[in-house]
């Protein structure tokens, strides 16, 4: 007989680490926070009592991990297409991250990102080609072009919604694209192309290795810019303020109600992330010495929000594995023409269709499926057994309870089987006195049940009428009549007893 | 005077064809059809594919047939896109969580698909198509005015009064403005939702391959001539009201008749400018458009 390990969460699934209890903790915190670096937390280990630490939130290292090998690699490789490649990354997860924040966090459907991100780029290079100023004050000039289209395109956020919003922001970004392709002094003779901007890096600098370096190193430090601006908006008061009022009308109400003027502060948010996308546009015009209409196209604009797609709609961490998946399709196997794009395309409907929230969500969807099939699995486990439901466990205290059904149950399915018409039989013979094996064993059984709802033989009258009771099992309260038939011989009664009880057995599962 | 107006009435029967889709589609179903410009693109590429079609088998080649014909595969070319569009992104997606958002997605993912395997198929150049209505002008006064200009205002009228009466008298049209008005009562008292999607996917697909043969008169067929209407489309279904046909004819009249003048009396490039201008005129006044009939039926 072997009884199957009911293992109840998904403790032993966590981190856990021993503590030696005579040497002092020390937390490390992030500097002017209070904000340890780890989430760890202390405890006790409710099986075996020691002091243990688990670590909550594993997050971090992948942060730690991914950043670093995203630092390094191209300098490793060192070739100058891998390089690009990288600094393609950089740029569109910069971008992709500040989208994640207005459509994310602010929750307005803007498709405008790109806009303003071109219109930065377009606002600095041609001040820079036309007044010759250098990168920094372009940077500058960028942040302040973003802010001003931001402030614009905000004015209608306030009075539409969703959808309608999404799709006036795609009609701008659009209109902004072919007014740029008409005014000649954007470029419109050369098709958009604007070049001749001051660079971080000089031209010749970056055919050598370390130009190149420092090139990449500035669009690392944009993404990891960009990343922290995520974090200081998401993380603090704003974030939680927008939290509430997110996902839906209701949630907005509920906001209005409890006095978060969330209108205000998503208005802000946008701000800041249209103010740091014209930032990047600038950058990216410092970057590369000049700015195309590239920016613009609705095809460019398609997949960056495959690339936010795919990661995970409105994460950090979505917007750069995106990023890093369809730039490095895109890029690198560019010589499968505009065969990779449909691939993008394909992944984008894949996940749009089979997944929830792209990769990121990935997780929560195969837990709740398995949940989904557990909880399926249990319902039918019901039927068959009754005993313990294993949804009962976080109820039930004592967990030897638990052990003790289990057991019982096995012992019934075990007595169960041995039920048989010669068995009744031979109890009806001879209801007391030395039985056989498995005749014995289940009057054992059936004494050892307790007191309440037992039947028992009540005699009326000596050796002429015996009856059939159940106990009531509570001090004072009589034991009810379970019929009204009369037995003449105890052993009768005896054996009509055990035909009750036997039937109950065979009911009970 | 003349002129400015024909050409405005060119533009706005263009962009009203696209627009009543987009906005049929949206105020029946809720899902946002992004992947227009590609239905738009196959429609004027079924066109292309039949005048090579005639061009190899001149014996039944007459005017006539051509014109019909071009215009009839083109629609037919372009509902049959929608209708795959429907299949891909609207029936698996219509019944789950975050359907607006996902539909939005997936047709934006059926455009970028679409538009490369354009490009893989009939490769980036433009392709013409033949002057349906002829190159002759006529003259009213003074005034030139080409037959195709005239010819297009005719058809996209004729097509939109057509499927205007049709919704107002059939019973489909019946169960579209059904699912306009309540998809939850709609769908309780028997109207099929996928059903009726699908109808409406197709036919808002056929107006506008008939816009995509018509525009390619004066433009040409290419892999991304989807994604300019697509917007202007989209804007003017937006101001005019979704799901309002009055409304959307108007809007798509006004604009038309912005961009002209804005081009005829100033520069070519301020004309995004002033029709995006004018549709932020109207959203602040009417936030729901010009028909406005959506008040708080989609949510």
């Amino acid at each position: 007989m072997c009884v199957s390990r009911v293992s109840i969460g998904r403790r032993r699934l966590i981190p856990h680490w021993p503590v030696r209890t005579e040497s002092l903790f020390r937390r490390v915190r992030v500097p002017f926070t209070k904000r340890p670096l780890l989430r760890f937390e202390g405890r006790y280990n409710p099986k075996t009592l020691k002091r243990e630490l688990i670590l909550r939130d594993k997050k971090p290292l992948f942060w730690t991990l991914g950043l670093f090998v995203l630092l390094v690699l191209p300098v490793a490789i060192g070739q100058e297409r891998v390089f690009s490649i990288f600094g393609i990354i950089c740029f569109y997860a910069a971008v992709n991250v500040f989208w994640t924040l207005i459509i994310g966090t602010a929750g307005l459907q803007s498709f405008a990102s790109m806009a303003t991100v071109g219109v930065g780029a377009y606002g600095a290079t041609y001040l820079s080609i036309s007044r010759h100023i250098h990168w920094p004050l372009m940077l500058v000039i960028g942040t302040f072009f973003g802010a001003l289209l931001g402030f614009i395109i905000s004015i209608p956020a306030r009075r539409l919604d969703g959808m309608y919003y999404a799709l006036l922001t795609l009609g701008l970004s659009e209109f902004i694209r072919s007014y740029i392709t008409q005014d000649k002094a954007l470029g419109g003779q050369f098709n958009g192309a604007l070049f001749g901007a001051d660079r971080i890096v000089s031209e010749d600098a970056t055919h050598t290795l370390a130009g190149q370096s420092l090139n990449y190193f500035a669009a690392f430090a944009v993404l990891l810019g960009s990343l922290a601006v995520f974090r200081v908006v998401t993380g603090g008061r704003i974030g939680i303020l927008l939290r509430t009022a997110q996902s839906s009308r209701e949630d907005e109400s509920f906001a209005q109600a409890i006095g978060v003027d969330f209108q205000r502060i998503r208005m802000f948010v946008f701000l800041i992330a249209s103010a740091a996308l014209g930032f990047v546009g600038a950058f990216y015009s410092a970057y590369t010495g000049g700015t195309s209409l590239n920016l613009f196209s609705l095809d460019q604009l398609l997949l960056l929000l495959a690339m936010i797609v795919i990661g995970g709609l409105g994460k950090a961490e979505g917007a750069v594995i995106g990023t890093v998946i369809v730039v490095f399709i895109t890029q690198w196997f560019t010589a499968w023409g505009p065969w990779r794009i449909v691939f993008v395309g394909v992944m984008m409907l894949a996940s749009v269709l089979y997944t929830r929230n792209g990769l990121f969500g990935l997780r929560q969807q195969v837990i709740e499926i398995r949940e989904r099939r557990k909880a399926l699995a249990r319902s039918s486990r019901t039927t068959r057994y009754g005993a313990f439901l294993p949804e009962e466990g976080p109820e039930i205290r004592d967990k030897a309870n638990i052990s003790e059904r289990e057991f019982e149950r096995h012992i019934r399915d075990e007595l169960r089987e041995w039920i048989s018409p010669e068995i009744i039989e031979e109890h009806r013979l001879a209801p007391t006195g030395q039985h056989s094996d498995h005749l014995e064993r289940i009057l054992n059984y059936f004494r050892k049940q307790p007191i309440s709802n037992k039947y028992v033989v009540y005699c009326e009258e000596s050796f002429k009428s015996y009856r059939v009771v159940a106990l009531s099992g509570q001090p004072g309260v009589p034991p009810r009549l379970v019929d009204d038939k009369i037995y003449t011989s105890l052993d009768e009664a005896y054996h009509a007893v055990f035909l009750r009880r036997i039937n109950d057995l065979k009911s009970q599962h | 005077m003349i002129e400015l107006l024909f050409s405005a009435l060119v533009l706005a029967s263009m962009y009203g064809l696209v627009a009543i889709g987009i906005s049929l589609t949206w105020s029946s179903i809720g899902m946002l059809n992004l992947a227009q410009g590609f239905v738009f693109t196959a429609g004027g590429y079924g066109a292309y594919e039949f005048v090579q079609w005639m061009g190899k088998h001149q014996h039944i080649h007459t005017g006539n047939v051509l014109m019909v014909g071009v215009v009839l595969v083109g629609m037919l070319t372009a509902a049959l896109a929608g209708l795959f569009v429907g299949l891909l992104a609207f029936l698996p997606l219509h019944d789950r969580v975050n359907f607006p958002v996902r539909g939005l997605i997936a047709t934006l993912a059926i455009s970028v698909i679409g538009t490369q395997l354009f490009i893989i198929l009939f490769g980036p150049q433009n392709k013409p198509l033949p002057q349906l209505f002829g190159i002759k002008r006529f003259h009213i006064g003074t005034h030139g005015i080409a037959y195709g200009q005239l010819g297009t205002i005719v058809v996209a009228a004729l097509v939109m009064g057509i499927v205007t009466f049709w919704m107002r008298t059939s019973r489909r049209g019946l169960q579209m403005r059904a699912m306009m008005m309540n998809p939850i009562g709609a769908n309780m008292v028997g109207v099929s939702v996928r059903t009726t999607g699908m109808v409406t996917l197709a036919i808002s697909g056929a107006l506008s391959g008939l816009a995509s043969v018509m525009l390619a008169q004066t433009f040409f067929v290419s892999p991304r001539s989807g994604v300019s209407p697509l917007t202007v489309g989209l804007i003017i279904s937006l101001a005019g009201g979704l799901g309002s046909l009055p409304g959307t004819v108007a809007a798509s009249v006004l604009l038309g008749l912005a961009e002209a003048a804005t081009a005829r009396y100033t520069k070519q490039s301020l004309v995004p400018f002033v029709q995006f201008g004018l549709v932020i005129a109207i959203l602040a006044f009417r936030p729901r458009g010009l028909g406005g009939v959506l008040e708080d039926v989609r949510e």
